[in-house]
This record gives structure tokens, sequence and C-alpha cells, in this order.
């Protein structure tokens, strides 16, 4: 049912992108709802047994691993808030889904410390009233409950852009919510047997299994680095994935064979990945063809550690996007770094990864994005190890948080120092606007660019060094003596030398450094400090 | 009869304040190319900043003799039978070996204690002006050799360094190896950890640099005395010495300036601060 529900989403996950609350493409929500629920459902055919309970269980582990962005968290918390509810029990009926669901609904507010209406958290908190009140008006039938859910969910997500200042103004429902209907309403599809319809509405696109009922077996569950990680989406004629899952079993560990006739995702780990393509590529074509190594993925890991700076014992962690930016932080002593920003958001197991890897018992992990902290809290709760979150929500507050880190003070007083320097600095985020929108006081038309400050959209212009301009007149350059200019991926260095040089005749008393950050998405990193 | 201290030229003692204060300071050794100057007596800080910033030598830096430190106990043996050497850290230079090799030949003259500070500049110098005292007002050699190790832990340095070129090329980098390569330009702030030197910290400008050395002295609740040091920007340290007497009493913040052998290693513009602790 719930593969379903994560096929599904899977075809609207570029629609719900699109659902874009502000003029830049924060719009992931679709990609990091999608890639938590495919973790989910990979962990959902690792339960132990087929009781309700294991099944909750593994999905609720699958998604806190999983988790991307703050759509996937609280996605993850939801499906924490089943299976708690769910524990123990062998099956469960419409009764029991509401009791569940009201659990998800406290479990997701829970999880979020600053929660906002008309996201996501309403949506499920008004599912769960509606379950509620359809369980105790007309009793039992789990398809009846799961339709007064969906059409709920629907409502619901319509009314987000009354409670959500944002989301009126910009003119969409709420992404995440938006969401969480697509995957309810998949679920019900599901339970009415409409699985021949989901595929023919948009059949261009199959990749989960929409007969879930047969569980793929899992050869071994543990994913100890081993061999190749071989992954793809096999498509052809009458295909058997019985007898796929047959030959492949002794090729490889954590094999995983989902689909039916026309189309089968595989996932194995092997020695020969050179052999199952191969085979696989006599059944049909093949598709979205990943092979990783994952050895040298562990070997990287161990040379990172041995590669780390001076001998402490507490240990950084930064999320960063672009080679260049990479490369000052590791100068500035990180101990390891794991790729992701703004629109590639890293989940929890990522970065639980890179916590592992190091060293050290005591973590700092600098998210660097304010859509990624709530997977950085994550992940206390799934080490041994002491993690502490500096809450940096932007490129310029790492590096000040980094560079304030005192190697003498205890992990306690470094969180204080390092939060401190944070307050201290000023973030510019220049980019380009991806739709025309209306945003308070600002007009602002397709590609423009837009200049945030502390995340803040204040100014838009016919380029980049005007948005730039209009914003430094803003600020009180008296207490400011660095200006630190990180230019993108797609930013040429003239152009970012051509600003540089225009602030500086502007403001001489200030030094001005440029940077070629490789970011994407934004042109300009600026910080002032 | 009284204990008669000895130290070396990177307590950054002034000859005129030695004088004051009855202590010996044997001065290292600096060299630009073929020309060697004894620190501070036969090159002054002016004049070795000026080369060091302007000459396209760059200096290196040698700890004194055996000799020289031969000549310095027999000389104080002929008015005293207890003499207290504390030098410089031993992981930064071979001073403390010469002074103990100068110890083994003399041995028989009179009683000599060295120790190893593991400290440098003004956090080895406010130890050696404090055990100056002690020995003026009348403490044995063993009483003020206890003290000394004691007083070690208590002794802590600040130090902002404009660039850490300096410190690189003279080898002396120690753990602060990691801030070099930086990808952008940043002003280290180290300390000096197990006799050498360590991060603290960094920042971005001198004058973050000058508050950090300011908030550095808050952070003890009993302070004994303070030194602030500059290289070659007085004003700098002046400006923080004026700040500090705002939280401090100024008779107990010592003024001093980093000397030649320090300087080759700290660079220009460098500031330092001490904190001595108090009992």
């Amino acid at each position: 049912m719930f593969a379903a529900a994560t096929g599904w989403l899977e075809k609207s996950s570029a629609d719900i992108d699109a659902l874009n609350v502000f003029p830049v493409p924060d719009g992931d929500t679709g990609t990091n709802m999608l890639l938590t629920m495919r973790s989910t459902i990979e962990e959902a055919y690792r339960a132990p047994d087929r009781s309700a309970a294991a099944v909750a269980q593994a999905m609720a582990k699958g998604a806190l691993m999983g988790a991307r962005g703050n759509s996937g968290v609280i996605l993850s918390q939801i499906l924490r808030g089943l299976a708690q509810n769910l524990a123990a029990k062998e099956s469960f009926n419409a009764a029991d889904l509401a009791s569940a669901l009201q659990e998800s609904s406290v479990m997701a507010y829970k999880g979020i410390s600053n929660p906002v209406e008309g996201t996501m958290l309403t949506v499920i908190k008004d599912v769960a009233k509606a379950v509620a009140a359809e369980v105790a008006s007309n009793g039992r039938d789990l398809v009846s409950v799961m339709e007064a859910a969906v059409n709920a969910a629907g409502e619901s997500v319509a009314n987000t852009p009354n409670l959500l200042e944002v989301l009126r103004e910009a003119g969409v429902v709420d992404a995440g919510g938006q969401g969480l209907h697509t995957i309810l309403d998949g679920a019900l599809r599901y339970l009415r047997g409409e699985m021949e319809q989901m595929r023919f509405r948009k059949p261009q696109i199959i990749i989960t299994d929409l007969h879930a009922t047969k569980l793929p077996q899992m050869i071994a569950a543990d994913e100890v680095p081993y061999g190749y990680c071989t992954e793809f989406l096999l498509k052809g004629e009458k295909l058997d994935t019985d007898k796929i899952k047959k030959k492949l079993e002794k090729k490889g560990e954590s094999l995983i064979v989902v689909g039916d006739d026309s189309a089968a995702r595989i996932h194995i780990h092997t020695l020969e990945p050179g052999d199952i393509i191969a085979y696989a590529s006599s059944l049909g074509t093949l598709h979205q063809v990943s092979i990783r190594n994952m050895d040298e993925q562990h070997q990287d890991y161990l040379e990172m550690q041995k590669a780390k700076g001076p001998a402490v014992d507490t240990a950084i962690v930064a999320v960063v996007a672009g080679e260049g930016l990479a490369d000052v932080f590791t100068s500035l002593g990180v101990t390891a770094i794991v790729p992701g920003g703004q629109t590639m958001n890293p989940s929890t197991k990522d970065l639980l990864q890179a916590v592992e890897g190091v060293a050290s018992d005591k973590v700092i992990i600098l998210p660097n994005n304010k859509n990624i902290i709530a997977t950085a809290s994550q992940v206390q709760s799934l080490t041994e190890k002491k993690i502490e979150v500096v809450p940096t929500t932007t490129i310029p507050q790492g590096v000040a948080a980094l560079l304030a880190f005192d190697y003498e003070a205890d992990l306690e007083a470094n969180i204080s120092i390092m939060a401190r320097a944070i307050s201290a600095i000023k973030t510019v985020e220049i980019c380009r606007a991806v739709r025309s929108a209306k945003l308070g006081d600002l007009q602002i038309r397709k590609k423009q660019p837009i200049g945030f400050l502390d995340g803040d959209l204040v100014a838009v212009g016919e380029s980049a060094l005007e948005v730039l301009n209009k914003m430094l007149s803003k600020l009180d350059l008296n207490k400011i003596e660095v200006i630190t200019i990180y230019y993108g991926d797609d930013t040429k260095s003239e152009e970012a030398e051509q600003v540089a040089s225009d602030i500086r005749n502007r403001y001489p008393q200030l030094q001005i450094e440029v940077v070629k950050g490789g970011q994407p998405h934004y042109n300009y990193i600026i910080s002032i400090e | 009869m009284t204990v008669e201290i000895v130290t070396d030229s990177l307590s950054d003692i002034t000859p005129e304040f030695a004088k004051e204060l009855g202590v010996t300071v044997v001065p290292l050794y600096v060299r630009f190319g073929e020309e060697v100057y004894r620190d501070r007596v036969e090159i002054t800080t002016d004049e070795f900043y000026h080369k060091l910033v302007h000459g396209d030598i760059f200096p290196t830096t040698t700890q004194p003799s055996p000799g020289d430190f031969i000549t310095v106990y027999k000389k104080l043996a002929k008015k005293t039978d207890e003499i207290l050497v504390i030098t410089v850290s031993g992981v930064l230079s071979g001073t403390y070996q010469s002074a103990m090799q100068a110890k083994s030949m003399v041995e028989d003259k009179c009683r000599i204690e060295v120790i190893d500070s593991r400290k440098v500049a003004m956090s080895l110098g406010l130890i050696v002006i404090e055990a100056a005292k002690a020995a003026k007002a009348g403490a044995g050699l063993d009483e003020l050799a206890d003290w000394v190790r004691k007083a070690i832990h208590r002794s802590h340095l600040v130090v902002y360094f404009d660039t850490l070129k300096y410190l690189a090329k003279g080898g002396r980098i120690g753990k602060a190896q990691g801030l070099l390569g930086a990808m952008l330009s940043i002003k280290p702030i180290l300390t000096i950890k197990d006799g050498e030197m360590a991060p603290l910290t960094r920042v971005r400008s001198p004058a973050a640099g000058l508050d950090y050395l300011y908030n550095f002295v808050p952070g003890f609740s009993k302070v004994e005395a303070l030194a602030v040091e500059h290289a070659t920007t007085p004003d700098e340290a002046d400006e923080l010495v004026r700040r500090l007497s705002a939280i401090f009493p100024k008779e107990r913040i010592y003024r001093s300036i980093v000397s030649p052998v320090l300087g080759t290693h700290a660079g220009p513009n460098a500031l330092a601060l001490t904190v001595l602790e108090a009992e």
C-alpha cells in the first residue's frame, strides 16, 4: 500500500517540486519526500515478519535513515508515530489507523521546534481529526476511512494558502502538504485496487512495484561495505521477478528485486557487477544504471580521517556544495564534508555516515542551510557519539563558526562561541529568480537577480552588482571590516572581480576578498563581518 | 645570600627592566646572513623590525652557547651560592640545553637549578619578574624553584599573528601547522601549549584580534598580573592596555616589546597578551 503510495508520489514529485513557495528553486520538496519514502519502502521489505508492527517499525526506521529536507523529517516523524501506535499489533483496522494517525500528528508537531500552520503539519492534523470522526460515525471500513483521510488532506492542502502568508502571496499551496496528500491518495487507490488506472495515468514512469504484496526476500540485511552497490531499472516484456530474484540470489547481498512484468528495479551488492548487468540486459533494456564501489567509499572515509588537520578531540562535519567552498572549509580545518545545500539536502543517513566516519567521539555539525538543521538534529538519536548542531543557515555563518572554533575550549564552550560568531556576521546571497512573483513591495520577474539578507528576500535589480549595492547601502558599514565574495559555478571570475573592484572603489576602508566558491544556484554568496 | 635569577632574552624582559629587577638576561642570537647580533644587546627592536620588513634576507636565530651561560654562572657565583635559571620552552629553543650543559661544567662552584618554563615571551617574563621579587624578599632556591614550577601552570599566553609566514619559515609552527594554507586571509591566534605553539582560534581582522585578546582576560577569576607586547604596532598595544586598565589595575599591566629573536618567528604586527593567574 505504501509502496503504491510512493509510486504515486514519484509520478508527481516533479509537480510538487514546481510548487515554489519563494521565487527561488528551493522546490525540492517532492524529491525529498520521494527519496524519504523510497528509503522507507526499502526498509519495509527488510521487516523481520509481515505483522503491522514489524512493517511499521521498519518503515519508521527507513524514513528516519533516509529523511531528506524538512518535509522528509516531518514525514519520518509521521511514520514514527504510526509505528509507535501500531507496536505489538499483528494487523490493523480502521480504529487502529485512526488512533495511529492521531499519534503521527502529535509526533510530527513534536519533531519540529517551531511548528508553522499551513504546512504538512496542519494537513496531518486535519487528516487525523477527519479519520477519527469517520471511525466514530461510520465504523470499520478501511477504504471509507482512507477516503475520509484523502478528502480531509485535499481540503487541508487547499486551505494552506489561507494560513500561511508566503503561500498566499506566491499563489501556491504547501508543497509538503501536497506531497502528503499524494501519498495518502496513492494508498487509497491501492486499497481500491486501482493499480491499473494509476499506471495508465502517467504510463511513462514506472519504477516502483505496484504489486507490493509480493515482498522480495532479502539475503542479508546488513549494509557492511562489500563490493559494488549495483542498482538499475530493467524494462522489458513478461519479466518474471521471481525468476530474476532466484537467479541473482547467489550473486551478492542485499538483493532487492521489485517490479512487475514490464519493469523491475534491481538492487544488489555484488563483487561482479558485470555478470549482473550482462544477465539483466539479456532480459530487456537497462535504465538508471548505477554502480558504486562500496569499498572505495569506505576507503575514502578512512583517508579523510588521516588527512585531517590538527588532532582535536572534537570533529566538525559541514554540509557544503561547490568545490571551492569545500576547499575553503577543508583549509579551515573541517574534519568531513557532506555534499549538499540549497537544492540538494543530504539525508540523515549521509550525515550519520560522516559522523561515524570521523575519529572523534564529539562531533559538531554545521548544516549551513535552514532546511538541513532539522535533518542534522536527527543524527544524535542514531549514534553513540556526542553530537551538537550549530544552526548555521548560510555558508558565511558556517565559515564564521568554523573560524571561531576554539581548540582549547570544551564542546559546550565551543557551541556558545560558535553561536556568538554566527550572530556577528551578515550573509548576502544573490541568485536568479526561477519564476515571477510579488513578495511584499518587490515585483520580481523570472530570471531577475534577487538578493537575500540572512535568508530574507530584500532586493531585486537588473544586475547582481545593482542588487548587492542596494543591499550594502542599507547596512551600517562602519562596523564592517571584511567582505568575502564567493562566486558560484556559473558565474565568471571576471564578473566577480568587477563586482569586487567596484566595492573596493566605493568602500576603500574595507578588506575585500574574492574566492571561487563553485556553488550551484547562488551566483554570489557574500559574507559581511 | 640572595638567590640570583637568570633567564634568556625570549622572556622579553628589556635590559633596563632587568637591571631594575636584578635579573641576568642571557641573549640569544639573531643572524641576517653573515651578520650576527646578540638579541636586544647588539640590535634594538626597532632596527630589527626594520630589517625584517624591509630587508631581503630572512633572519635565523640561534640559542646562546653553553659558554655564554658558563660566563654568567661564574660571574654570579662570586656573589651568591644559589642560582635559579628559568629558560624559554625547550621545544622552541635549545637554550635550556645550553643552560644545562653549562651547569654540569660549573656544578661544584655553587648550586644551580635550571627550569624549562615551557613558555615564551611575557608568559615566561611574568614568572621571572615575580620570582625576582620573591628572591629579593629572601626566598631560598628550593622554595623559588617550587614556586616557579607551579606558576608555569598559571601563566597563559595569547598571541595575535598577522601572518603565519614567519613562524612557518622558522620551523616553529608546531600544532598551528593546520592553519597554513587556509584559502581565506585569516589571522591566527595562538597560545603556547606543552611548550609549543598551538592554535587557539582565528579571526579575520586586526580589530577582531584585539577584541579577542581583550576578551581573554575576563575569563580568569583571579589575576596577578598582565603583560601586553607589540612587535611593530605600539599604538594597538597601547589601545589594548587602555581598554584593559578599565577592568584591571594599570600598575599591574606590564608593557613590553616582542624581542627580535621572537619577532623573527612572530613577524610584524604581532600582538601578545599574557595573563598570570593569582595563586
